[in-house]
């Protein structure tokens, strides 16, 4: 058995763990979809938190973020499972 | 020249450690090792590659292998070190152990986190654990409610058996509750422990 395709998330990053951890209780909030994953390698090789959805979200995030003006740092496509 | 090296019954990483040996006292020829397990196999035909030499290997009888090193001329003295790539490792399960519904110990907030983002990452691997155990305030992770739950399935579709201890689901009063796997006792909790090959604990 194999684990299941990767397809294409966005993938917002954050300036710091709180900020990250900000956006997790508003989208929650708001039921936005996504979730808070660990920032993927292939973004940075740093650590820290990033909020992942579905890249047909994108937009949609990016609304809800410029609304409740939460701090974030960049968006960008990742193929993760 | 032939030289002889009887390696069985040596533990990793001495059949390499006595191969070496044996290739640097002869000036060129063949190095004959009798091994009885894969593992060392596969570490002597790494050494033998790192060392730029030719080698074979037989499988003579079960736990019996014999592996031919050729040692050939102009063979640098002082080859590279050649330990790095030695895997001693015990081929058995992969296990995962969590213990605690956060991980580390510090801010709870951010422990939780860190508990979700770890599951998470285990399933962006290539090979997931054979196993997972959850126990004591770790069985928060695999019932109702908790946000681990879609990747846990996800690791349970790509084979790993999911475990959560009995005891602690109807300790905390959540045994109805269970989501993913199975339920499971000590007896098992123990067993599969003391036979893991290696045990992953966050």
């Amino acid at each position: 058995m194999a684990l299941s395709k990767k397809t294409e998330k966005c993938v917002f990053t954050f300036e710091s763990t709180a900020d990250a951890m900000n956006m997790e209780k508003h989208c929650k909030e708001c039921a936005i979809a996504g979730r808070i994953i660990p920032v993927p390698t292939s973004i940075t090789a740093g650590c820290g938190l990033a909020w992942c959805a579905d890249i047909i979200e994108k937009e949609n995030i990016l609304k809800f973020i410029e609304e409740k003006a939460i701090k974030y740092e960049g968006v960008y496509s990742v193929f993760l499972r | 020249m032939i030289k002889k090296v009887n390696a069985l019954g040596l533990t990793c990483p001495l059949p390499v450690i006595e191969t070496k040996k044996a290739l640097e006292e002869i000036e060129k020829g063949t190095v004959e090792v009798l091994v009885d397990n894969e593992i060392a196999v596969q570490n002597l035909s790494k050494m033998a590659d790192q060392l730029k030499m030719d080698h074979s290997f037989t499988k003579e009888e079960e736990n019996v292998y014999k592996v031919e090193i050729i040692k050939g001329e102009g063979i640098e003295k002082e080859p590279a070190p050649v330990f790095e790539a030695i895997s001693c490792a015990p081929a058995g399960k992969k296990v995962v152990v969590i213990s605690d519904k956060n991980m580390g110990v510090g801010d709870e907030a951010l422990g939780k986190v860190l508990m979700k983002g770890f599951i998470f990452a285990l399933t962006q691997l290539d090979k997931v654990p054979d196993t997972i155990i959850f126990y004591n305030s770790g069985a928060f992770i695999s019932i109702e409610g908790s946000e681990s739950i879609e990747d846990l399935k996800k690791l349970e579709e790509a084979g790993t058996e999911i475990l959560t201890c009995g005891t602690c689901l109807n300790h905390y009063g959540i045994a109805e509750k269970l989501a993913v796997g199975s339920v499971t006792n000590m007896y098992v909790i123990a067993e599969t422990m003391m036979n893991a090959g290696s045990i992953v604990k966050p």
